[in-house]
């Protein structure tokens, strides 16, 4: 999960990595009272969780309160690859003389920790990997390993340190690692750490993203407001919802509704549609094991939406149960009634419970299953694919 | 023959008097997996499905000559579980539980490299040598002793690929899940390699999909595999960018689109499969 800039500043304050003053605002006039705290020209910064808010004009520089009101009005309206401008940053504007990058990551196919710098800060630091990778200095160890101040040396002198700056430079690398290790990171950038002209080093930004599955070690988190994020972006209102109710959820632009189980099949399911020329209407992870509830609420999620013209089922039950599944299932058609034609197979762990249970209600209630095609072992999932397909095109016409 | 795990394996479940620990040891069970005993701190002395509880796994490889261990614990408590396990001699892990704390994993994977143990998983559904042993949580209906070995990052795309073989009467000798977590235990190109080394293995299918960067690994080492490989991406026609399930499967830049992937795999050597039902066919045409 990814944090604000001014949460992660927060966290690199706790390790004494030298940063400007600052303020955050959520309104215009805030912005007034913090550029007269700050003094003299400042830099108004929006708080979004996307890179990139320079280039979409989200960083403006203003002289006087009055012009820094005026910004801010307009950033707080503006929204970022989907995302909202709800605060600023505001810092006094530094008197850039160098730009570095500093920053420490996971290399998960090696299994390593990366320390990363470069002498090119303040830029896209991945062109200048792809173009220049001899500007780039990596230092690779494992998670048992200490990683010394000789070595973080080493390296601020290899990105063009100023030898006066080599000691604190260092201490900032150092910690910046071990801020990482300490928080759980996945992710920590100073981009970039500036030399400013009367020779201080400030880290001017902070990029950092933590591991949401190791958040709950970190209690002082919360009380720093952090806690485990979804990162939204542009969320249609199916995936709000899905999301509230903590379904795996996201809408694509077909007309099939997928309802394939765990995510690998959810992902591999899709393909097939699209391999036998159909269109997915969405992507839906509905393994792991849910309840009749959850499959219900799935299925509601599908045939309510405009765009699905016929709906793709499969459960392979392993950790997920074909009998709850069947209830799910029959749970839905009872409650909520089906609207469109829906495909589907079932085999694995309790499956024959799960027939059990379909035949029944569908002995007490014939008309439920009108639009229901039901599969057993017996057909390979490819012709379940393939009568989606079919059953999309016909509800088209 | 098989790898990782056969009849022989002395299997201990770490968690076995929890919920999950207990449903799936009696699960193991009957399906034939010598189950010999289980951890439980502070439980030592009880028994479940008939088997030995002890505190510490210490205690249960002494007395029961464990060798292999299933970990069903919260995902918090993996790191020192399995650090456990493979200090007190367990060659082979599976860890069941998902969103285990990256960090966490690359200290487990220390320690087994440095133990030269192996450990697969967090968020496998587990591993199976049919009519054999079953790790984890597979449904046995899928399965049938044969010739075909498979390793995926996904549950139910092992169950698929599995059941494909099963009904063309290939059969096969172990289904490894990798899981679905962002860092692993094991990898693809070193269970690829552990089938090479198998003489009952005649073929090997894995499955990798979008997103992390294990299916990469595999390419090094395809080229220098005799028994041919089939390879199914998922996510091919998925939409970059956008989040498709468990952690490990969001596209970082090129590398870990379904696309990047499936080209390095067939350049390394591998052959590539659309669907399930073009795996048999394929396996045809190579003779297995």
């Amino acid at each position: 999960m990814r944090l604000y800039e001014f949460e992660g500043k927060e966290l690199f304050r706790k390790f004494k990595i030298p940063l400007s003053d600052s303020r955050l605002a959520r309104h215009p006039h805030e912005v007034v009272s913090a550029v007269e705290q700050l003094g003299g020209p400042v830099v108004l910064k929006s708080q979004v969780l996307i890179g990139g808010r320079g280039k979409a004009g989200g960083i403006k520089l203003a002289d006087t309160p009055a012009q820094a009101e005026k910004i801010a009005a307009d950033l707080l309206k503006l929204t970022i690859k989907g995302y909202p401008v709800e605060m600023l940053l505001i810092e006094p504007k530094l008197d850039i003389k160098r730009e570095f990058y500093i920053g420490v990551t996971i290399d998960r196919a090696n299994y390593k920790l990366v320390v990363i710098a470069s002498g090119e800060g303040g830029v896209d630091i991945e062109e200048v990997a792809a173009k220049h990778p001899e500007k780039i200095f990596k230092r690779s160890l494992s998670v048992e390993q200490p990683f010394y101040g000789f070595e973080a040396l080493e390296m601020a002198k290899q990105i063009g340190m100023p030898s006066e700056l080599l000691r604190p430079a260092a201490d900032i690398i150092v910690n910046l690692y071990r801020m990482f290790k300490a928080y759980d990171a996945k992710l920590v950038e100073i981009n970039p750490l500036v030399l400013t002209g009367d020779g201080k080093l400030i880290a001017a930004d902070a990029r950092v993203s933590l591991d949401d599955d190791a958040v709950f070690r970190h209690a002082d988190l919360k009380s720093m407001g952090i806690e485990k994020r979804h990162e939204e972006g542009e969320m249609t209102e199916r995936e709000q919802v899905a999301q509230a109710q903590g379904i795996p959820y996201l809408d694509l632009d077909g007309d099939i509704g997928m309802f394939p189980g765990g995510a690998g099949f959810g992902i591999m399911g899709n393909d097939f549609i699209q391999y036998y020329g159909g269109k997915p209407a969405n992507f839906m992870d509905s393994g792991g094991g849910p309840t009749p509830e959850r499959i219900a609420q799935m299925l509601v999620l599908l045939d309510e939406n405009p765009n699905v013209k016929a709906i793709f089922g499969a459960r392979f039950g392993g950790i997920s149960r074909c009998d709850d599944f069947a209830k799910g299932v029959v749970m839905f058609l009872k409650n909520h009634g089906l609207s469109k034609p829906i495909v589907m197979r079932m085999t694995g762990n309790m499956w024959e419970e799960g027939v059990r249970i379909f035949e029944e209600a569908k002995k007490e209630n014939p008309a439920l299953f009108k639009h229901v095609e039901f599969h057993g072992i017996e057909t390979e999932i490819e012709e379940i694919s393939k009568r989606a397909v079919e059953l999309a095109k016909e509800a088209s016409k | 023959m098989a790898i990782l795990v056969d009849k022989h394996s002395k299997v201990m479940v770490q968690g076995m008097t929890g919920g999950a620990g207990k449903f799936h040891a009696e699960r193991m069970l009957a399906y034939g997996t010598q189950i010999v005993g289980g951890t439980s701190p502070g439980k030592g002395g009880a028994t479940v499905a008939g088997k030995p509880v002890f505190d510490t796994v210490g205690e249960c490889v002494k007395q029961t000559g464990a060798d292999v261990s299933v970990i069903f614990l919260p995902a918090a408590a993996v790191k020192e579980a399995a650090i456990e396990a493979i200090r007190a001699g367990i060659k082979f892990l599976v860890v069941i539980p998902e969103h285990i704390p990256i960090h966490d994993m690359l200290y487990v994977r220390e320690e087994a490299v440095r133990a030269k143990a192996t450990v697969i998983g967090g968020n496998t559904a587990g591993v199976i040598t049919p009519g054999e042993a079953n790790l984890g949580i597979m449904p046995d209906i899928a399965f049938q002793p044969g010739r075909v070995g498979t390793v995926s990052r996904s549950g139910s795309i092992t169950y698929y690929v599995a059941d494909t073989l099963t009904r063309t009467g290939y059969g096969q000798t172990t289904c490894v899940g990798l899981g679905g977590d962002p860092v692993l235990g094991s990898t693809f190109d070193e269970i690829l390699w552990k089938f090479e080394e198998d003489p009952k293995t005649k073929a090997v299918v894995m499955c990798g999909e979008i997103g992390g960067v294990y299916e990469e690994r595999a390419t090094m080492i395809i080229p220098k595999m005799k028994k041919p490989v089939l390879v199914m991406i998922g996510g091919v026609f998925a939409p970059p960018g956008k989040r498709m399930g468990h952690a490990g499967a969001i596209v970082e830049g090129t590398m870990g689109t379904a696309k990047e992937k499936l080209e390095q795999l067939a350049k390394s050597g591998a052959h590539a499969c659309r669907t399930f039902r073009d795996i048999p066919e394929t396996l045809k045409k190579l003779g297995v």
